[in-house]
């Protein structure tokens, strides 16, 4: 008996095993078929009742699955492409780095024994010829690892450990400039809130892939929202075929659509009905400009035997890497040839060499390049209501006005504040002059006054005035709670023994807190809009941008309008500009009433508006987060797109000496915390508030971990070191006027 | 506020029996509130939780107002129980006593303002407000021109303006000739004598001053300190106004002397009037005191409309210097010890908390200032059941003889039973009685009183057996010394 044969049957029944699981009971006809044939030939074989020639025979059933297989390829839908993705057969990052790169070296652990074998780094090497030379060019591999379904990998879902080892060794890469490959195989990040936390550290990964000086290449298999971001923030973004990139899970948004309870399951009609219009697949992703190329996968998918595959991947990788190096060369025409050359079908890039070293120029404009790319994004996918004028006027008055308030602040400014200087110096020098000189006169004045019943006296006696009387100040908004008649039963009565509130005294002047434990009780966005800035101060801007169904999401159309209609806003986003005594910051507010506080194109747009605008006024900018519930699902990759996006935008303006601060309240979960709110440096809470990556219930199900009581509780995330500081709900504004004088950066025009 | 922004009221006479009065006390003021509302023809409704299943005003309740009348509650200090005992029995007022909600301005603002309004007897839960924080009241008195304790009038925020502050308080009290001058440092936003310290070092301030201040704002959310002139020797007057609801013309039945203190500063004598000048020497001209500081709190009341029973609190230094301390606005412990020396229209008998449910109920006054007199002088006893020697510690146990001899001159309000042996609750402070002594001149009403402390019986012992301890000789050890300075 000949072993090959058998061999080839077990490879066969895999690829028919395989081809089962991903359609999971559909096509059942073409599975049979297959298998009875193979089935019908392995009898055959174990009878030895072969006919003369097996191996043709064999190569004709191949040839058959091979046939079926291209067919159903045609009809494969998005929820087909999850199955394949989480495939055990699926390729993996071993098989990359195998069958891609010329040799590699894994650094940052070694299978099991690692801080997070979910997380594989690698030190690779790819050789090239030009002419008879050989170059070596090395890349850092980075990738979520799903080890064929081995269980210490964790199915690719990362610690917020494995994802900090990624960024330590992408800052290895940018130390020793060496580009970055960075391979997605994720389905979403391990929802754990131990330091580093699973949200902050994908902020910090996020925030330091934005203006890291390498190139950076990811390659999508799965792309589970905010684990994929976690080292998804590329200059170019290749997806392979069968992938998917999506906000969410199609169980966990049919679960959300489906409004399932814990513990049970969404229909699989709801499943297959959601993976298809959250348009996760890497058609729609080209489509939309979230990823740049699509590399074609052998058809239901690449396995580890489809070497033509990874010849293709290889190709795609080095091409893409060039591109980028090629794309921060100044000279224009020069630039154009190159890319020309490169995108030559015919071209086999092993045999050309490009440096893939840059210099310091060229880093700059790398940089800059990746983040006006993301910056563009998305933009096409809100409702700009804006009328054209007012568009354009306010793009011209933005491009008037950038190069007078880069003099008024830069230029004039500092000189200002010598000439200042200059002439306090010359009025101190007179006011001594003059008491030198009018010394006599002011001790006769003085022995002409009558002694004893002095000024001292009456001060300690008398009316003093008293112009800023803080504990007068009423509330400017009171909750509209209060005018209804009840009690209120604190959350922590059982514990403490707090007695009812009566809710007017609660939500008027209580602002919300229990009197007994200091429990804050959720408030309304207009709470702080009237009540931490100055009076009359708000001015909102942006307004009209309004939040759409860019997916046409099925009955979301109606959902969106309805939320509009109960909050009187458009987005959840409101940005504006208000003062804080005096004081101007740009202030983007997140509102848990609109949708839970989802995040979408619009509030993503709104939001880096509202950062560029805080940049070219040297204001503070705070992004006031009453509650987000995470990227608004319904809106796909058009949501998660605003997690590196929004990033990209803070950091620029971080970098620009701006002061950016975050100040949670209420909820606060899931992406916007793990991205621009989870990067800043200044983080703060207000009191009984919930922090973190995931809730509870998603935890339970993800992982099967039981999370103890108040897990995500504002106080625990302080401990964990994810914020700074909590502040009472009726202290905002004296704590911000704090902050605003004691923090940030070198370019606040106040200062 | 100014005079023009109040609406103008009008009364008009209430119909007594459509009333119904929730009771929201305990002990002898429960009980006063219910005798009075019964002189008037109001019912009222009265609670108790189980610790005082056997104090006097449940039986009393029982007795006047039947035992639909009674609702049992777990504590005295929740509102929302209140409110749902009033709604249930149909009240349309509730009386506070003292202490517990008397002067909290958010309960009276509960009652005023809830769906189903009630009317608070007491002043209206915006004077409550007004006159309990002690900055306004200080800043109010100081706008009129009234004497209040040297010092800050507003809180400090700033140190530098903080120390120069304490420098001028000290300095100000050497120009006085005070000896030991001393500066008092308080949270402004405090109160119940928390974030307090006095300073008598000037080179100590910055460093209390800071502690202050770092209290202050761990505690209360506002680090505002205020500075004053810490007085050692004093004596302690009060005033007693009275106010229908209209606000406009409140009158004074007379004022009080309160110096007789345990070391805790709990007055134990009380006595009317404030000084003796016909028959004792003081150092200054005390009549002209007493009616500086009567008039000074007819000033202040008049400003705010105040609309109902209160008490102004003065301090009166050895100077003859008068000082407003506080305004308590509620009825007092000791109101019935003006009210035994009052005469309205000639007349005695005046009960003091049922003007005041008449008055808050909106009645007219029905007399003038000039109608009100005094007579004599009263001195009221507080008999209690602690140990004077042992810092006026509390003494908890069975209570088994309790009786004295009765006199036409002497009133006694207690809730403690005399008919059968009676348990003090650890839970509420353990005052016994009051026992207001009248006499025609001040050596009269000394005589009565130890007279009456003589007769009185007061026994019982405690869980292992020792006798009762009452301050009772310290009363009497007290009494020679009234009226004096």
């Amino acid at each position: 008996m000949d072993n090959n044969i058998d061999k080839r049957i077990v490879a066969l029944r895999e690829r028919l095993d395989y081809l089962k699981d991903i359609f999971a009971g559909k096509n059942l006809g073409d599975s049979g078929l297959l298998e009875d044939r193979l089935e019908a030939f392995a009898s055959r074989v174990r009878e030895g009742s072969l006919r003369d020639d097996p191996y043709a025979e064999l190569s004709s059933i191949e040839d058959l699955f091979g046939h079926v297989e291209r067919r159903l390829d045609k009809r494969i839908t998005a929820m087909d492409k999850v199955r394949i993705v989480r495939h055990p057969q699926r390729i993996c990052l071993r098989d990359i780095l195998e069958n891609v790169y010329d040799n590699f070296t894994e650094v940052g652990g070694q299978d099991e024994y690692s801080l997070d074998p979910g997380m594989l780094i690698a030190r690779a090497v790819i050789m090239r010829r030009s002419g008879k030379k050989t170059y070596s060019q090395a890349v850092m591999v980075i990738g979520q690892e799903k080890g064929h379904g081995a269980e210490y990998r964790n199915g690719g879902s990362v610690k917020p450990w494995g994802n900090a080892k990624a960024m330590q060794y992408m800052h290895v890469a940018e130390t020793e400039g060496i580009p970055i490959h960075s391979y997605i195989f994720t389905p979403g990040a391990y929802p754990i809130e131990d330091y580093p936390g699973a949200a902050q550290q994908i902020a910090r990964n996020i925030y330091g892939m934005a203006g890291l000086r390498v190139p950076i290449i990811a390659v999508t298999s799965e792309g589970g929202s905010g684990g994929a971001e976690a080292i998804g923030l590329a200059d170019r973004r290749l997806m392979l075929s069968h992938g998917y990139y999506s906000v969410i899970s199609p169980e966990g948004a049919a679960a959300i659509e489906g409004h399932i309870k814990a513990g049970e399951r969404a229909t699989p009609e709801m499943i297959e009905h959601c993976a298809e219009n959250l348009h996760i697949t890497a058609q729609d992703n080209l489509r939309f400009g979230y990823i740049d190329r699509i590399i074609e996968e052998p058809p239901l998918g690449a396995r580890p035997w489809h070497f033509d595959f990874f010849r293709t991947l290889r190709q795609e990788v080095i091409r893409a890497t060039d591109e980028v190096v090629i794309s921060t060369r100044i000279v224009p025409g020069l630039r154009g040839l190159a890319l020309n050359r490169h995108r030559a079908p015919e071209v086999n890039l092993d045999e050309m060499h490009i440096s893939w070293a840059l210099s310091p120029a060229a880093k700059d404009r790398l940089v800059e390049k990746r983040q006006q790319k993301f910056l563009h994004l998305s933009r096409y996918a809100v409702r700009d209501n804006r009328p054209l004028v007012a568009r354009t006027t306010q793009a011209c008055l933005d491009w008037v006005s950038r190069p007078f308030l880069n003099f008024k602040y830069d230029i004039y400014r500092k000189h200002q504040r010598r000439i200042k200087g200059f002439v306090e110096e010359i009025g101190n020098e007179w006011e001594s002059f003059k008491s030198r000189m009018l010394a006599p006169w002011r001790n006769f004045k003085k022995s002409l006054r009558p002694k004893g019943e002095d000024k001292s006296k009456l001060e300690l006696t008398e009316l003093s005035a008293w112009t800023d009387d803080a504990r007068q100040r009423r509330w400017n908004y009171l909750s509209p709670r209060y005018k209804i008649d009840r009690t209120v039963t604190c959350p922590n009565s059982e514990s403490y023994g707090c007695l009812d509130l009566w809710g007017p005294d609660l939500y008027a002047e209580f602002a919300g807190v229990c009197s007994y434990c200091g429990h804050h009780f959720p408030m309304e966005p207009e709470w702080y809009v009237q009540n931490v800035f100055d009076k009359g101060s708000v001015n909102e801007f942006n307004a009209e941008i309004e939040a759409g169904n860019p997916l046409s999401f099925p009955t979301f159309d109606e959902r969106i309008a309805a939320a509009k209609e109960k909050t009187g806003s458009r987005s959840g986003c409101m940005t504006f500009e208000a003062d804080i005594e005096g004081i101007k910051i740009v202030v983007a507010m997140l509102m848990g009433t609109f949708r839970g506080g989802s995040f979408g194109a619009a509030e993503g747009f709104k939001f880096v508006e509202a950062a560029k605008r805080a940049a070219r006024k040297r204001c503070a900018f705070l992004a006031y987060v009453h509650g987000t519930a995470g990227i608004r699902i319904q809106e796909g990759t058009h949501g998660v797109i605003q997690m590196p996006r929004c990033t990209v935008a803070v950091r620029r303006y971080i970098e620009a000496g701006g002061l950016y601060m975050v100040l949670y309240d209420t909820n606060s979960f899931a992406g916007p915390v793990a991205s621009f709110l989870g990067c800043s440096p200044y983080q703060f809470a207000v009191r009984s508030s919930n922090i973190g990556f995931a809730g509870p219930g998603v935890i339970k199900e993800t992982t099967g971990l039981d999370i103890p009581p108040k897990y995500h509780r504002s106080y625990h995330a302080l401990s964990r070191g994810h914020i700074q500081a909590i502040w009472d709900r009726r202290q905002i504004r004296a704590n911000l006027k704090q902050t605003l004088l004691t923090i940030g950066g070198r370019n606040l025009y106040y200062r | 506020m100014s005079k023009q922004d109040k609406p103008t009221i009008v009364l008009e006479k209430p119909v007594m029996s459509e009333h119904n009065i929730l009771v929201a006390n305990r002990g002898e003021i429960a009980m006063r509130i219910m005798r009075a509302c019964r002189e008037l023809g109001v019912a009222f409704t009265a609670i108790y939780t189980a610790e005082d299943e056997a104090s006097g005003h449940v039986a009393l309740a029982r007795e006047l107002g039947g035992p639909k009348s009674l609702y049992r509650v777990s504590s005295y200090h929740d509102a929302n129980e209140l409110m749902a005992v009033a709604d249930d029995a149909g009240c349309t007022a509730v009386h506070p006593g003292y202490g517990f909600f008397a002067e909290d301005f958010r309960f009276a603002r509960r009652v005023t303002k809830r769906d189903r309004k009630m009317i608070f007897i007491g002043p209206s839960w915006k004077i409550i407000r007004e006159l309990g924080d002690k900055i306004n009241t200080k800043r109010l008195a100081r706008s009129l021109g009234v004497p209040t304790v040297p010092g800050s009038d507003r809180p400090i925020y700033d140190e530098m303006e903080a120390e120069r502050i304490a420098k001028s308080v000290f300095e100000y009290q050497e120009q006085q000739g005070i000896k030991h001058p001393l500066v008092l440092v308080k949270a402004s936003a405090g109160g119940g004598g928390m974030g307090i310290e006095e300073v008598y070092d000037p080179d100590q301030f910055r460093s209390v001053y800071r502690r202050i201040r770092s209290y202050a704002l761990r505690q209360f959310k506002d680090e505002g300190v205020l500075i004053e002139q810490r007085i050692k020797d004093f004596n302690h007057l009060e005033v007693q106004i009275v106010s229908d609801r209209t606000g406009r013309h409140p009158i004074h039945f007379g004022t009080r002397n309160c110096s007789i203190q345990s070391t805790g500063r709990q007055k134990r004598i009380e006595v009317a009037p404030g000084f003796a000048p016909d028959t004792l020497e003081y150092t200054f001209d005390a009549a002209k005191v007493l009616t500086n500081i009567v008039d000074y709190s007819l000033a202040m009341a008049a400003k705010v409309r105040y609309d109902n029973v209160g008490t102004w609190e003065w301090i009166v230094t050895r100077a003859g210097e008068p000082f407003l301390m506080e305004v308590n606005t509620r009825i007092q412990v000791e109101n019935g010890v003006s009210a035994s020396i009052s005469r309205v229209a000639g007349k005695d008998g005046v009960d003091l908390i049922s003007e005041q449910i008449r008055l808050g109920l909106g009645d007219t006054l029905g007399y003038t200032q000039a109608e009100v007199a005094s007579e004599g002088v009263g001195v009221e006893y507080r008999i209690i059941a602690e140990d004077p020697a042992a810092n006026f510690t509390p003494w908890v146990g069975k209570i088994e003889k309790f009786s004295w001899q009765e006199a036409p001159w002497l009133t006694m309000f207690t809730h403690v039973p005399t008919d059968r042996p009676y348990e003090i609750p650890t839970e509420f402070d353990p005052n016994l009685a009051l026992a207001i002594v009248w006499g025609k001149d001040l050596d009269e009403a000394k005589a009565r009183g130890l007279e009456f402390l003589a007769s009185l019986t007061l026994e019982g012992r405690n869980a292992s057996g020792d006798a009762l301890r009452s301050n009772v000789s310290f009363l009497k050890e007290n009494t020679e010394r009234l009226l004096r300075f």
